[in-house]
């Protein structure tokens, strides 16, 4: 079978000189990939591969052009001489090629690696680049935000109304807030109380002690209810919590206690206890009295018309006179038992303070020995005249200035004081002694009926009672405040609209 | 004389004894002509491996979906029947004694096939156009290129997959 050649020797020439061109052209466009990114291990494979297909397009290409022109040169021998040249170079470039291209698995995994540890490092640089061009910024940023932090925090510490105390594991006072020193009298300014102990402060040291071990073993404790004295002696009940901070290793252990002062509460529970109780025996001392002034008006009542018929020397007269004044004290007793729970009536009248004030002093002072003690008046011109039943007020007043009187004994200081409470306006009356003072057990039973401290026969213990029942009737309060051998204080408060009552 | 010195010296004396008396059967192989075909012919088979293997690569690493890859991956589809043809001319020629080529002028050839069948001559004579699918191949790596090229230039460098 004869064949035109013509087509494989044109597809031959054209083809081989296609090759070389377009394996350079290849080779020239891999080039510029990698004078893009030189280090791209990507470019580096191609440039191998298109340099290997180059070379293997010069080798074959060249030997099949030359074959040809050799062919039709009729120079077939010397053809033949270099054959086995050419043909081996083709081969050797084969392999090369194929061998190049097996690797590119091998390369895409380490420039994926390559990739992305240049990812980020390109970020861990431009965070660095970023961090050294706004150092100072951020520095300044940071700086603030913790100032502003500082700042709140620190504005709690010195605006809680609660005391705030940071202690070392020994009690050691580390920190106190405004409102700490203001709760154990103490002064910012000239107080020094860091290094001082806060068992100092404590009533009851054992219970501080305990405190702190609770602490130590539970790392945190709450509600528990402590006395504290202030500088100034005066004792007060507050309510601690309390944590041990986290520590890092070269910070000293602290412990940080939240005291919330309680006293106020705590003393008007004990008032609304005092006057439920005292309200309760009111009841009570009511409906005794009740049943026993009628049969005593009977008893008095007779003995007086027993009277009438005696002669004044007779035995039975004398007899009739001890009964008659028996009944009477009872009679004042039972009167005594009504004003205390308020059952008595009372006629009001507006009448100004002082002047019943001045009344009560020349009474007692005409009918006491009080030549050594001094009795102080202090009154407010602010006063004005309140509406009370003049005659019990005063048996209130006698009551207290008598009972300040014994408590001084022969020499002492007597102080009574009128003003205005703020902002109710209420008016406000200060009897104080200088005297020995009330036991603190005795102080929440002061205003029970018949509790007296005096001897059999001296006190029947129901003055305070009466004055107790007075003053509420007229809307009002007593109270005491005292403290053994420093004195007491006995306050009452009636109320501004008394007057307005009237109106 | 130490004992280093003394192996030392027997085995130069050793050596020198073996190279003097070399004999023509112990020097190196001689290749005729066959070794040639066979290694050009696995270089074909080699070059088929490495463009199948640059082909399942490809895929694998999803890269055939951006053109300029997927151009590349074509053309080694290319190169490996390219050199699927390239081996059976190589076959057609060397291995089997089926044909016979002989040159009548430069512009005519005869083709013979032994069993006389015409058929097995134009497939020998289609296979001969070879440059029919290597010169493809080239262009689809070159054109892949170009397309990768042109996209990483629009990337700013640093695009070479999806």
């Amino acid at each position: 079978m004869i064949i035109s050649s013509l087509p494989i020797l044109f597809v031959d020439l054209i083809g081989s000189f296609l090759m070389i061109i377009l394996s350079f052209l290849s080779l020239g466009i891999v080039f510029k990939l990698r004078k893009q990114d030189h280090n791209n291990l990507i470019w580096t494979y191609l440039w191998w591969i298109c340099l290997s297909l180059s070379c293997f397009a010069v080798s074959r290409s060249a030997g099949h052009i030359l074959k040809n022109f050799l062919f039709m040169a009729g120079h077939e021998p010397f053809w033949a001489k270099i054959r086995p040249f050419s043909g081996a170079i083709n081969t050797f470039m084969f392999i090369v090629v194929g061998a190049v291209t097996l690797f590119f698995e091998r390369i895409w995994k380490i420039y994926q690696l390559v990739r992305k540890d240049r990812q980020a490092l390109q970020s861990a640089h431009k965070e660095l680049l970023f961090l050294n061009q706004n150092l100072e910024r951020l520095v300044e940023q940071r700086t603030k935000a913790l100032s502003v932090s500082e700042y709140k925090y620190r504005k709690i510490f010195e605006v809680s109304k609660d005391m705030i105390l940071v202690t070392e594991k020994d009690g050691t006072i580390v920190n106190l807030n405004p409102s700490g020193y203001s709760l154990l009298g103490l002064d910012r300014e000239t107080d020094k109380i860091e290094h001082r102990n806060a068992r100092e402060f404590m009533v009851e040291p054992e219970k501080w002690f305990d405190t702190m071990a609770s602490i130590q073993k539970e790392r945190s404790i709450s509600n528990v209810e402590l006395e504290i004295i202030a500088s100034d002696g005066v004792v007060k009940r507050v309510l601690l919590s309390g944590s041990m901070a986290e520590k890092s290793e070269n910070e000293v252990q602290t412990f940080h206690f939240l005291l919330k002062d309680i006293e106020q509460r705590k003393r008007m529970e004990e008032q609304l206890t005092q006057a439920d109780k005292l309200a309760s025996i009111g009841e009570l001392s009511s409906g005794v009295a009740h049943e026993i002034n009628n049969p005593l008006g009977v008893i008095l009542g007779y003995t007086q018309l027993l009277l009438r018929g005696e002669k004044d020397s007779s035995a039975r007269y004398a007899d009739l006179k001890t009964i008659e004044k028996h009944v009477r004290s009872c009679k004042t007793i039972v009167e005594d038992l009504l004003s205390f729970s308020r059952k008595s009536e009372t006629e009001k009248k507006r009448l100004d303070i002082h002047h019943i004030i001045d009344d009560v002093l020349t009474f007692v002072q005409h009918h006491s020995n009080i030549e050594h003690i001094a009795i102080e008046k202090e009154y407010d011109p602010e006063v004005q005249p309140i509406l009370v039943d003049e005659k019990k007020i005063k048996q209130v007043l006698i009551n207290l200035v008598v009972n300040a009187i014994h408590a001084v004994g022969k020499k002492g200081r007597i102080q009574i004081a009128t003003g205005l409470s703020k902002p109710a306006g209420d008016l406000m009356i200060k009897v104080k002694d200088d005297g020995h003072g009330i036991v603190k057990k005795h102080l929440k039973n002061i205003f029970d009926p018949f509790f007296t401290t005096k001897p059999t026969g001296e006190g029947t213990g129901l003055g305070l009672s009466v004055s107790y029942g007075i003053i509420k009737n007229h809307g009002g309060h007593i109270f005491v405040e005292s403290k053994p051998g420093a004195g007491a204080v006995f306050t009452i408060t009636l109320p501004a609209a008394t007057v307005s009552q009237e109106n | 004389m130490n004992s280093n010195n003394l192996r030392l010296s027997f085995f130069t004396v050793s050596l020198t004894g073996l190279l003097l008396s070399a004999d023509p059967v112990l020097a190196t192989q001689t290749h005729g002509q066959p070794e040639g075909l066979y290694v050009h012919q696995m270089a074909h088979i080699f070059f088929i491996i490495s463009m199948g293997s640059l082909d399942f690569w490809l895929r694998q690493r999803n890269l055939i979906k951006e053109k300029g890859w997927k151009y590349i991956q074509l053309s080694a589809v290319l190169f490996i029947l390219w050199n699927i043809n390239a081996a059976a001319v190589h076959f057609l020629d060397e291995h089997l004694d089926i044909l016979g080529i002989s040159i009548i002028d430069l512009w005519h050839i005869r083709v013979e096939s032994i069993e006389g069948q015409d058929s097995i001559s134009i497939v020998y004579y289609l296979l001969k156009l070879d440059h029919l699918l290597c010169v493809p191949a080239m262009f689809f790596l070159y054109y892949g290129l170009k397309t990768i090229l042109k996209n990483t230039t629009s990337d700013n460098g640093n695009r070479v997959h999806p």
